[in-house]
């Protein structure tokens, strides 16, 4: 229950998809202001493992804990589809057993996905940190530079607009897709046996 | 509909006084049409509402029936249809609301939701106002409250340009013992939950139950606004309160607001009820009259023995959900409300639950015989290429991917079979099994307005195939009919004849009908009815879910086989219209023996492995059923007309255009051929292998020698599924 969440129970945490205050006023907006998310960010202090899905990400992001912004989809609708990434730079407890541009096929479900960052911040920092990106053609909602998802240049804390535990089930995966996002799962589970 | 002067004469003799004006109001809330279904009450009772797997049947909120020995589902349909004709927004979403909570009322999690929209011409700037609305509303409550909108049904006609029918279904689960089947008793406290009663969707049963007036903006203050995140905690709570067995008895607050869920509740056991209006959590402040009739939403009646109450109050105060207890039952059967100590109300919940029934006079219209005449006289035969793309263009068959990529159609990873892909949704129960459901709503308005017999026997069918095709078994149905008024004897013939024959064939086809929904008044303002509908919604048992059928053709190398027998039947197809701008001619018969025959061996086929896909053929016919395998796959299909197995056709639209019922096209393993002939010749069972998955991108009919049709697989791709799009967002 959010009324009473200790940082001291949890080896890594997953902030996970949904709308948290039914999205009002901006999604993520509320949520990045209640009490269990200013421990987010003695969690990041303490070094824990963050990973923001969809919803997360966009609290990640309104927390400042991850730099750019999401903004409405492009024709400012919800869009439910499949879609493929591939990730730069992997690095990090989620993303320790992925290699340099892999594919990963997952589906996104958002309304408010559009990522926004200055070019400025984008050469600076984001270059150096691990990406993700929507492959050619799959770009769901006008994400600047494609984006899907950014981490921390550590890569400890990583927000992302698709689902990977919706796609780490082979029976999950409709034709021409692969349910291969529990990788992210299996790397933190890898990484925390095993350091990253 | 206000009160009619006899009516307000029997609720005299009831009271055996003159009734307060809070009397009056509860009764025109309880009595309209919407909640008491007094014109349909005799009817009704013609519906097979029986089986082994029937739990509960019509009566309460929703019915639940036995899928698995272990696992109950809840299912219901509604509508919200004039909530969505005068702000499209608000009352779609908030038809999601209701029928989410009507799966609550049994205890049961809500892991599926439905929509069957039958909206106007998507050019037409009023109707495309109400479609883009009626979506965004279904999408931005449904997606908030996390589940899945995972099926459904869609058809765009002139006629529903002003009133469009939004009907929408919900679909829960519970284990067997988690199921609420208790009763409240005297004493019980009832307790109201959720959302705080306002001025809104004051008296919107009585609004619902009559025609839209000339300026439907005068009727705004009627419809309800919805709020997902209050929606959402209901959930929550409601399945933390029946895991901790903390109530005995829960109810919607929908239509007919507090006044139905009291008199309902206590006139199904036999109690009264002793009511404090003024301990309710308000708004604003408000009469007492407008608490008893407001349909303020994602609010719920809850009935909790007094040792519960603490309890009750932990969960409720940890999720922030507000709670009023108002009062307990008594067992004098008499519902006496009070305001502030004084008494505002007190009538007898039996009579004021349940209205005398009205037998309603029932006449066929002239133009009921638009359905009877055969076709002697077809148009020529147009140009085959050309009237598939016309078929390919409408919107009524074009891939529905605008609307359902607005919906998060995989929350709670259950979805095994995504829209799309199959002929009906595949979920998981996630209980460490492989077993799960299959879930369909299917509705021809065309066919019903042509045929209502036959049109709604029909809808009950291919709801029936659609289940069949993913390769689940059907276990049963709800129906939504949605007619026009029925005070008028040639609407009200539509009605009758609608439910004779969804009565008819599930009967036949041995799915129980568990419950419904009647939707009356479905007219303009200048009293046309619209297309009076049927719309079923079926749920099917999956024993495997890795094993379910898809119905994209899948493997160059494997053949294509049409089942079932192919008629002559162009009447009320979508090739006549499209083509010919004809809505007439006798519809497709309904054939029940074919279809449980048919059915038994596609089911048989796809466990033994020997299909690779599977699609049901309806609107568009054969042709369109190739071009959807084809397109859904991305891959070629030749096949050979002459081959198909008909009787009584004349002419090549007819087979290739013919809605036939009963049908299905699969792909064969090719490993698998001659024992798929054979298991046909056994169970006796029509078939004709057609044509064989292409190593191209090409879509070819032939006849014979004689190339018919040679379309470019991706030029049909782009069309079929960009089409809906341009034509909502005005591209074309």
């Amino acid at each position: 229950m959010y009324k009473d969440f200790s940082l001291n129970d949890w080896d890594a945490l997953i902030i996970p998809g949904g709308f948290s205050y039914g999205d009002w006023l901006r999604a993520g907006a509320i949520a990045a202001r209640t009490q269990a998310i200013e421990k987010l960010k003695d969690a990041k202090d303490m070094h824990i493992p963050i990973l923001g899905i969809c919803n997360g990400f966009q609290i990640l992001v309104e927390g400042e804990l991850l730099p750019g912004a999401l903004l409405p989809n492009e024709n400012s609708k919800f869009v439910c589809r499949w879609i493929k990434t591939y990730v730069e730079k992997p690095r990090g407890p989620w993303l320790s057993l992925v290699e340099e541009k892999q594919e990963i096929d997952m589906p996104v479900a958002h309304a408010e996905g559009r990522y926004y960052v200055d070019e400025e911040t984008y050469r600076s920092s984001l270059l150096k940190s691990p990406i993700v990106r929507y492959a050619p053609g799959h770009n769901p909602n006008g994400s600047i530079y494609d984006i899907a998802g950014v981490g921390s240049e550590d890569g400890l804390i990583l927000g992302l607009m698709p689902h990977p535990e919706r796609s780490s089930e082979d029976i999950l995966a409709p034709r021409g897709f692969r349910a291969n996002g529990k990788i992210l799962f299996e790397s933190l589970a890898h990484s925390l046996k095993k350091g990253w | 509909m206000p009160l009619t002067s006899e009516e307000v004469k029997e609720i005299r003799k009831i009271l055996g006084r003159e009734p307060t004006t809070e009397e009056l109001a509860m009764f025109e809330a309880q009595w309209s049409e919407h909640c008491s279904y007094k014109s349909s009450k005799l009817l009704l009772k013609f519906l097979p509402t029986k089986g082994k797997h029937v739990i509960i049947g019509p009566g309460r909120d929703a019915p639940a029936v036995k899928v698995f020995k272990d696992w109950i589902v809840v299912f219901k349909i509604e509508s919200h249809n004039h909530p969505s004709a005068v702000d499209p927004y608000n009352g779609a979403a908030t038809g999601i609301g209701g029928i989410v909570r009507d799966i609550l009322s049994l205890g049961a999690k809500p892991v599926a939701l439905l929509d069957m929209l039958y909206m106007g011409n998507t050019r037409n700037p009023h109707a495309n106002w109400l479609i883009r609305g009626i979506v965004k509303g279904i999408s931005d409550y449904g997606n908030r409250i996390g589940i899945p909108t995972v099926a459904g049904d869609t058809w765009f006609d002139e006629v529903f340009n002003v009133q469009p029918l939004v009907n929408v279904a919900c679909v829960g689960i519970a284990k067997s013992n988690d199921i609420i089947l208790s009763s409240p008793q005297p004493g019980d406290l009832i307790i109201l939950m959720g959302n705080a009663t306002g001025r809104d969707g004051l008296l919107g049963s009585s609004f619902a139950s009559k025609p839209l007036s000339e300026d439907v903006d005068k009727d705004i203050g009627a419809v309800q606004v919805g709020d997902p995140l209050t929606e959402k905690l209901l959930i929550d709570a409601i399945q933390i309160l029946v895991a901790k067995k903390a109530v005995r008895y829960i109810k919607d607050l929908g239509g007919g607001g507090l006044t139905t869920a009291l008199c309902e509740t206590a006139a199904d056991h036999g109690l009264g009820a002793v009511i404090n209006l003024e301990k309710l959590h308000t708004r604003q402040h408000l009469t007492p009259l407008e608490i008893l009739v407001s349909e303020s939403q994602e609010r719920m009646l809850i009935v909790v023995d007094e040792s519960k109450l603490e309890l009750v109050d932990e969960v409720l105060s940890k999720l922030d959900v507000q709670y009023s207890v108002i009062g307990y039952f008594t067992n004098d059967g008499l519902i006496k409300i009070f305001y502030n100590g004084a008494k505002v109300a007190e009538v007898p919940s039996k009579e004021l639950a349940k209205p005398r029934p009205i037998r309603r006079a029932s006449i066929p219209p002239l133009e009921a015989l638009k359905g009877l005449k055969p076709f002697y006289q077809l148009p020529p035969e147009p140009d085959y290429r050309e009237a598939i793309i016309k078929l390919i263009s409408s919107p009524n068959i074009a891939s529905k991917r605008w609307i359902y990529e607005q919906y998060d159609h995989e929350v709670g990873v259950r979805t095994v079979v995504k829209p799309g892909f199959g002929d009906a949704a595949v979920l998981r129960f996630l209980d460490n099994s492989l077993r799960g459901i299959a879930v369909k709503g299917d509705a021809n308005p065309r066919y019903t307005a042509l045929d209502p017999f036959n049109g709604a026997a029909n809808a009950v069918g291919e709801c029936f195939r659609n289940l069949v095709a993913v390769g689940s078994k059907p276990i049963a149905i709800v129906d939504e009919l949605n007619a026009g008024n029925p005070e008028k004897p040639d609407h009200f013939w539509y009605f009758e004849m609608m439910l004779k024959g969804v009565a008819w064939m599930a009967e036949e086809l041995r799915v129980p009908v568990v419950g419904g929904k009647v939707s009356f008044y479905n007219e303009d303002h200048m009293g046309r009815q619209i297309k009076p509908t049927t719309t079923i919604v079926g749920v099917g048992r999956v024993e495997d879910v890795s094993r379910v059928m898809t119905m994209e053709f899948k493997e160059h190398s494997s053949l294509v086989a049409i089942v079932g027998v192919t008629y002559p039947e162009l009447g009320g197809s979508e090739y006549l219209y499209r083509v010919f701008g004809l809505e007439e001619g006798e519809i497709p018969k309904p054939r029940p023996a074919s279809e449980l025959r048919n059915a038994k061996f596609i089911r048989r086929v796809i466990r033994l492995g020997y299909a690779k896909a599977v699609h049901d053929i309806s609107l568009g016919g054969l042709a369109i059923a190739l071009i959807e395998m084809a397109v859904a796959g991305r891959i070629g299909v030749e096949v050979d007309i002459s081959k198909v197995y008909t009787r009584g056709v004349q002419r090549l639209d007819e087979v290739i255009f013919s809605e036939t019922q009963a049908r299905y096209v699969v792909e064969i393993d090719s490993r698998y051929v001659d024992d798929f002939k054979h298991l046909a010749e056994r169970m006796g069972v029509n078939i004709s292998i057609i044509g064989r998955v292409a190593d191209s991108n090409q879509i070819v009919f032939s006849f014979g020698p004689n190339n018919l049709v040679n379309l470019d697989l991706f030029t049909v791709v782009d069309i079929y599924n960009s089409i809906l799009e341009k034509e909502v967002e005005g591209e074309v």
